[in-house]
């Protein structure tokens, strides 16, 4: 069923306002404009090619691409299954002379034999070995935290 | 269009409220790209737009453990998030700069001896710094990020009518500082 009938000036304002690709402008005018398109090729044809040369200039405007250490960044500040067991595992650990990767299998092994232990911790090991990464440092970092914080507190586990 | 249907980030951010760190992952590679892109060219520096961008996800971080689906579109709230950091720059940089801004982009040689890409990218990149930020935003909401008009001009908190009337006032005024360049864009 065909909409109402676009004016012409209507679709030219909307090719200066929104380019030259219908399918960018608003999506209740889209079929109208494309009926009147198909109604005036010769007159509205050359509008939309005039506009499109914008488009084309604009995708040239430089984009950013994400810089590695951005990235780490931002993983490490991200939230982590339980900062506080996590911190506790390798605070324990290390007073018991244990890697934290060491001491995080010890508590896998006392949790599957039922044994009492904090109910926060059998989850964050559960995750680290499932991540494949129980062999990789630890890092502490709170949600709450900001980004410094969490890099300083980071270096100091 | 912007208000319908499920917020597709939403499983991602429930993980990464959780902890889970490949959600972390996966909603950094569909989102980050995106925002450093906003940022870039709102502030056009890209040191500053790495800043804008570290800033908002650590926002996004704090939020995602308590964010309630339904209010916004995670994505929406990013780009409102980055657009208030960009909007904070660029108040700081008038207010260290107290020369007025060129209003006119400075067209360098003339172009039609082939220019290379890059050069295109330049002139291109500042034409729109030199815009009315208003404008630019409104530019970029729609041609760059590729925002509905609905879901920009809420995100602008103005109309339609007027997210128009920006859009058509950028796109005269990009037009003709580039008007030598036309048909160079490829």
């Amino acid at each position: 069923m065909m909409g109402p009938e676009m004016p012409i000036g209507r679709f030219e304002d909307l090719a200066e306002i929104y380019g030259g690709e219908i399918a960018r402008w608003p999506e209740g005018e889209r079929e109208a404009a494309r009926a009147l398109l198909a109604a005036h090729p010769e007159r509205l044809s050359p509008r939309l090619a005039n506009a499109a040369q914008l488009d084309r200039l604009l995708d040239l405007a430089p984009a950013q691409s994400v810089d590695a250490a951005l990235l780490g960044r931002l993983i490490a500040a991200a939230p982590q299954a339980s900062g506080a067991a996590r911190r506790w595992i390798a605070g324990l650990g290390a007073a018991l002379g244990l890697s934290a990767a060491a001491f995080a299998g010890v508590l896998v092994g006392v949790s599957l034999a039922g044994h009492a232990q904090p109910a926060a911790v059998a989850p964050v090991v559960t995750a680290q070995i499932a991540m494949g990464r129980a062999d990789s440092p630890i890092t502490a970092v709170d949600v709450s935290t900001d980004l410094q914080d969490a890099l300083e507190e980071g270096s100091e586990l | 269009m912007a208000s319908d249907g499920k917020d597709p980030d939403e499983t991602l951010l429930a993980g990464v409220g959780r902890g889970d760190p490949s959600a972390v992952r996966a909603l950094l590679d569909r989102r980050l790209p995106r925002i450093l892109a906003l940022a870039r060219r709102m502030l056009n520096d890209a040191g500053e737009a790495e800043d804008v961008a570290q800033e908002t996800f650590l926002r996004a971080w704090k939020q995602a453990r308590s964010w309630t689906p339904g209010q916004a579109r995670f994505d929406t709230w990013l780009h409102r998030v980055a657009l208030n950091l960009c909007y904070d720059r660029l108040r700081r940089r008038r207010e260290v700069v107290t020369d007025t801004p060129p209003e006119q982009v400075d067209t360098g040689p003339a172009p039609d001896a082939g220019l290379m890409r890059a050069d295109l990218s330049k002139r291109v990149e500042a034409a729109l710094a030199a815009l009315p930020a208003r404008q630019r935003e409104a530019i970029v909401l729609c041609h760059h990020q590729g925002l509905g008009n609905i879901e920009a001009a809420r995100l602008m908190e103005i109309s339609v009518e007027a997210l128009e009337s920006l859009l058509g006032r950028g796109r005269r005024a990009l037009k003709a500082s580039l008007a030598d360049l036309a048909g160079a864009g490829g």
